[in-house]
């Protein structure tokens, strides 16, 4: 906003990512009986780090656009990889998303008792893999902090999820590891190919060498490596039972942020490195999200169990999310980034009411077994209701906002794509009115629910946060727009550039 | 001609040799009663003077190299204090003997490959010392220990051999030694079976490698055509010569160099000459199993490098799909490599036995390896040197974290639980430090950053790209994702199972030091791969021409 201007001798975004670093190794070190203590160390931190996510985006100045706060260090300069940090219109939002997903989900983690130690340490070095993906400006240490991001949630679910845990973990890293093999063939191909025998990013976006034809082969490796982890179809299936065996805080980062990384990874690795690519592949990916988008909506309709009909909706809306990049126009991109956003905010909000507030309490997420919860915990029936309404894209919400843009934009470009999408809305208003009626409404089913615990301050103060931001980003979205506008640009001359040279 | 100011440029071998005869003789000096009590104070004393000498010899060796910066003694360098003075001229007398100058009687090269190759596997041997210090054998432990430096000797001779014999000589030196330390506990008949499993193994291979290079040697004779003899005709420089007078496709060399291919393949437990390797891995003590897939492949794979690079540069070949000469080694290296990935990770999925089971994925880090020696086929020369940087920084991560994973499991059966992977349940609960060691090794081998493991495969692959042996290198990211789904299974029965017995697991501190600096040089060698990078960049001017 350039509303203040930091020192530009501190490395704030360093900062970012060594806080979650420092708090783990804090964590480690605590003696295993001192839970009470890891837990408020783990938020504060994330708070910190919350915190500073909202400095450098207050900080960030949209009338100069372009990298900001860039840090650069060399690291292994014989082979051309540095530690290259920067933020820009794209990547502060989902620092700033992050910072609130993460901050929300530590509150939603005080309830684990089993080996505290453990999960608060995995949950920040996670956490620190994705801040550093959302800063980094080199390839290969974006892949590190990539990698670095996926594996501590293997053990995540694995420990301390439910549902066919073991089997919904060693699932989501083999699909996200073969992603990450996909991603390595492109990064050699982009440093050999283009001659700069560079990961630098900056240098490679600069000056893209890579001939258009590698591009067009190369392209798809890298695309689909990160779109896997956005649950591309047909790389999807991982997604919902991921989200389904994870933790409540788990699946909040995962859905809320986890999934954007691999967008964002597709529209910074793959759309900015390699444009020619782009341009040849984006109509056939487009018409993949179709199935995304509609497929998943379809299949959340059919689901009993709540959660999955959350995952299955994560699809259908990452859909949305890659679509958006798919159409490649400067609305469409903005799009596709609000929508992350959005997305995030409100995915976290239901996980948070399904998987904390709900599944701890009762101890079922089907459907037919819930019911008439609004008598038992009103608080969570609106927070549900809330994030529902902006899922199915009420005005006045994110969700709204972000949708309409996408629409907006993929119309300019693939009309009939946009018509057929726009089926999925009436089906997700289907999915979700049905899911908040069979959950919430009617009489209560089990006596046992009228004696469940209350809520407490950190679910509450978690899920109001997250219905803040989901109802003010709805009310004034040029907040975010008109940065993401600036970010999404370099990106898109790029892509039509190579369009109009192309006729 | 061996003159006497060539003994400093020795001086690690002199000395591994000294301490094994020491290890040996103080054993007449011990205490040779029949009681336990007695028995474990003559083991433990022959261990402590082996690592404590092994430890030494380490930082002589360093001391010697020139390596660490500050330690380098300026020639002109002197200070007035007398004791000082003493130290400064015995530093630089040492140096003197660092790396560099013409290889010795032609036969034994003292350049930076074989100083960091000596420090690598005295570096290893200490460490393996250090673990079997808790390990201990029953009988005649003197000859164990000595057994160990025997052999490490035979490997710091066999980076630096230079010449076919001594090659040769070196290679056995360090068998027989092992052949022995597989079979030698003798209580239980699976070590004995594959103490001689190993024996024939390798005495076959020998025979094939005798072959190989007494063809070369054939070969390199007639091709002198009668000139008076000069200088030594089995060193690999005048190979090399000759050959490129005398036309490098000829059948007889090429059949010549795959045999000692095949040879030193049966040493490096490369597919298809991998038979032995997973019998004896996990039949032998463990600690001698980390030493033999550490440093026994690590000094297999160097003097490889050396001995292609420089006896063959002119049948070097090419590695892409497609290219017309497919006669030379990199071609049929990397058909080695493509078998020996392949074989190694999917013979590793249905393991249940954690010993069996690294022991097949060492197999097919071997794999891995051979890439950087694939990258031999770039035709730039800067390239062709990054594919040694790459194989050393690989060995080098490769030998911490094999050592540290084995090592991990020499901890658990001493606190007397199995290595089956079932007994690796909740290990997390019992011992939450141990556990979290393992997971550092496990994922370093399976390359997952910010381990030195995950950067030692992201610079072979991008070596092996650069080679052009593209379909290579996306074979190998294909297995590095199959890997990962066994690495996963011994992650998910340490963190997720439940454990067999609630009661904590204790570590012998000796055990504990090992996998702390193994582990700690994971971590320190992933974030900062350059502090050796530099190091072993030095390389090049050697390794070749």
């Amino acid at each position: 906003m350039g509303l203040l201007t930091l020192s530009p001798d501190i490395p704030w975004l360093s900062l970012v990512w060594l806080s979650m670093v420092v708090s783990a190794i804090i964590i480690a070190l605590l003696p295993a009986a001192q839970q009470e203590a890891m837990r408020w160390v783990g938020t504060l931190f994330a708070f910190v780090s919350l915190l500073l996510a909202l400095l450098l985006f207050l900080a960030y100045d949209p009338q100069q656009a372009g990298f900001q706060f860039v840090e650069r260090l060399e690291w292994m300069p014989q082979l051309g990889i540095s530690y290259q940090l920067g933020v820009d219109g794209v990547s502060l939002p989902m620092l700033l998303l992050n910072g609130i997903v993460i901050f929300t989900g530590a509150l939603m983690s005080w309830n684990i008792e089993q080996r505290t130690k453990e999960y608060w340490v995995l949950l920040l070095l996670l956490t620190t893999g994705v801040y550093g993906v959302f800063v980094a400006l080199d390839l290969f240490l974006f892949f590190v902090f990539y990698e670095l991001a996926v594996l501590p949630m293997y053990l995540l679910i694995g420990v301390w999820g439910s549902t066919r845990k073991e089997y919904g973990a060693m699932k989501l890293t083999l699909f996200l590891m073969a992603g990450s093999a996909l991603v390595i063939i492109g990064m050699l191909a982009i440093y050999f190919g283009s001659g700069l025998r560079s990961f630098d990013m900056l240098l490679l976006a600069r000056h893209v060498s890579l001939a258009g034809e590698l591009q067009r082969i190369f392209f798809p490796m890298i695309f689909v490596g990160f779109a896997i982890l956005a649950g591309m179809f047909p790389f999807h299936t991982w997604s919902p039972t991921g989200h389904v065996a994870a933790p409540t805080a788990v699946s909040m980062l995962h859905a809320g942020v986890l999934m954007k990384l691999g967008a964002y990874g597709c529209i910074r690795a793959a759309m900015w490195l390699m444009p020619a690519g782009a341009a040849t592949w984006l109509p056939l990916i487009a018409i993949l999200t179709l199935l995304n988008v509609v497929y998943g909506a379809t299949i959340a309709m059919a689901q009993r169990d709540a959660k999955y009909i959350i995952g299955y909706s994560s699809v259908s809306h990452m859909g949305l999310v890659v679509m958006g990049l798919a159409a490649g126009t400067q609305i469409a991109l903005t799009g596709a980034i609000l929508q992350m956003f959005a997305h995030g905010i409100m995915t976290a909000l239901f996980f948070a009411v399904v998987g904390r507030m709900i599944y701890e309490r009762t101890h079922t997420r089907q459907l037919p077994e819930l019911g008439g919860l609004r008598k038992v915990m009103p608080f969570a029936a609106w927070m549900f209701i809330l994030s529902g309404l902006s899922s199915m894209g009420m005005p006045g919400l994110a969700g709204f906002w972000a949708e309409f843009t996408i629409f907006i934009g993929v119309w300019e470009k693939y009309p009939l794509v946009a018509l057929i999408a726009a089926l999925s809305i009436p089906i997700t208003g289907a999915y979700i009115l049905r899911a908040v009626w069979a959950v919430f409404d009617g009489e209560v089913k089990n006596p046992a629910f009228l004696q469940l615990p209350k809520l407490t301050w950190q679910e509450y103060s978690g899920a109001i946060l997250l219905a803040v931001i989901l109802i003010g980003v709805g009310l004034y979205p040029a907040i975010l727009t008109e940065l993401i506008a600036t970010g999404v640009r370099p990106v898109v001359d790029q892509i039509s550039g190579i369009i109009i040279a192309g006729r | 001609m061996f003159q006497i100011t060539d003994i400093p440029r020795i001086l690690p071998e002199i000395l591994l040799l000294f301490l094994a005869l020491i290890v040996l003789g103080s054993d007449i000096f011990e205490k040779w009663g029949r009681t336990a009590a007695a028995q474990l104070e003559r083991a433990r004393s022959s261990a402590s003077l082996t690592a404590i000498g092994l430890g030494l010899i380490f930082i002589i060796t360093l001391l010697q190299s020139g390596y660490i910066p500050g330690t380098v003694v300026a020639p002109e360098a002197s200070t007035t204090n007398p004791l000082l003075s003493y130290l400064l001229g015995v530093v630089r007398n040492l140096q003197v003997g660092g790396p560099g100058g013409a290889p010795i009687v032609g036969a034994f090269a003292t350049d930076d490959l074989t100083m960091i190759a000596r420090l690598l596997l005295i570096g290893a041997a200490f460490l393996t010392s250090l673990l079997c210090l808790d390990d201990l054998p029953t009988a005649h432990p003197a000859e164990f220990y000595a057994m160990i430096l025997f052999a490490t000797t035979g490997m710091c001779l066999m980076v630096g051999a230079q010449e076919l014999i001594m090659a040769y000589l070196a290679i056995e030196l360090t068998s027989i030694p092992l052949y022995l330390l597989t079979g030698y506990v003798r209580s239980g008949s699976r070590s004995a079976e594959a103490g001689m499993k190993y024996f024939l193994f390798g005495a076959l291979s020998s025979a094939i490698l005798l072959y190989g290079m007494s063809l070369t040697y054939g070969f390199v004779a007639s091709n002198l055509g009668g000139i008076a003899v000069s200088g030594n005709l089995t060193q690999f420089e005048r190979i090399a010569e000759l050959a490129r007078d005398g036309g490098a496709s000829t059948p007889l060399l090429t059949l010549a160099m795959l045999l000692i291919l095949a040879g030193l393949g049966y040493k490096l437990a490369i597919v298809p000459f991998h038979g032995w390797a997973p019998d004896v891995y996990q039949a032998a003590p463990t600690p001698i199993t980390a030493f033999i897939s550490t440093a026994s492949k690590a000094a297999g794979f160097l003097l490889l490098l050396r001995l292609l690079s420089v006896a063959f540069p002119e049948s070097v070949g090419s590695a892409t799909l497609g290219a017309t000469n497919l006669g030379g080694w990199t071609a049929i290296l990397a058909l080695l490599a493509l078998l020996t990935l392949l074989v190694g990770n999917l013979a590793a999925l249905p393991q249940s036995n954690t010993k069996r089971l690294l022991a097949w994925s060492s197999v097919a880090h071997a794999g891995f390896l051979l890439l950087g020696l694939v990258a031999w086929a770039a035709p730039e020369r800067f390239d062709r040197e990054q594919g040694s940087v790459a194989l050393i920084y690989y060995l080098i991560v490769y030998t911490l974290t094999n050592l540290g994973a084995f090592g991990a499991l020499v901890a658990m059966s001493r606190a007397g639980s199995g290595v089956e992977i079932t007994d690796l349940n909740g290990l997390a609960r019992r011992n939450l430090p141990l556990a979290t060691m393992l997971t550092i090794c496990v994922l370093s081998l399976a390359g997952i950053p910010p381990l030195g493991g995950f950067f030692a495969k992201f610079y072979i692959f991008m070596v092996g790209w650069q080679s052009g042996a593209y379909w290579l290198v996306i074979v190998a990211l294909v297995m590095t994702v199959v890997s990962l789904s066994y690495y996963l299974r011994l992650l998910r029965a340490m963190f997720i199972e439940a454990p067999s017995s609630g009661e904590p697991l204790r570590i012998e501190p000796a055990t504990m030091t090992t996998l702390i600096i193994t582990t700690a040089g994971l971590v320190v060698l992933g974030l900062f791969p350059n502090l050796i990078l530099g190091l072993i960049g030095r390389v090049q001017t050697i390794a070749g021409l």
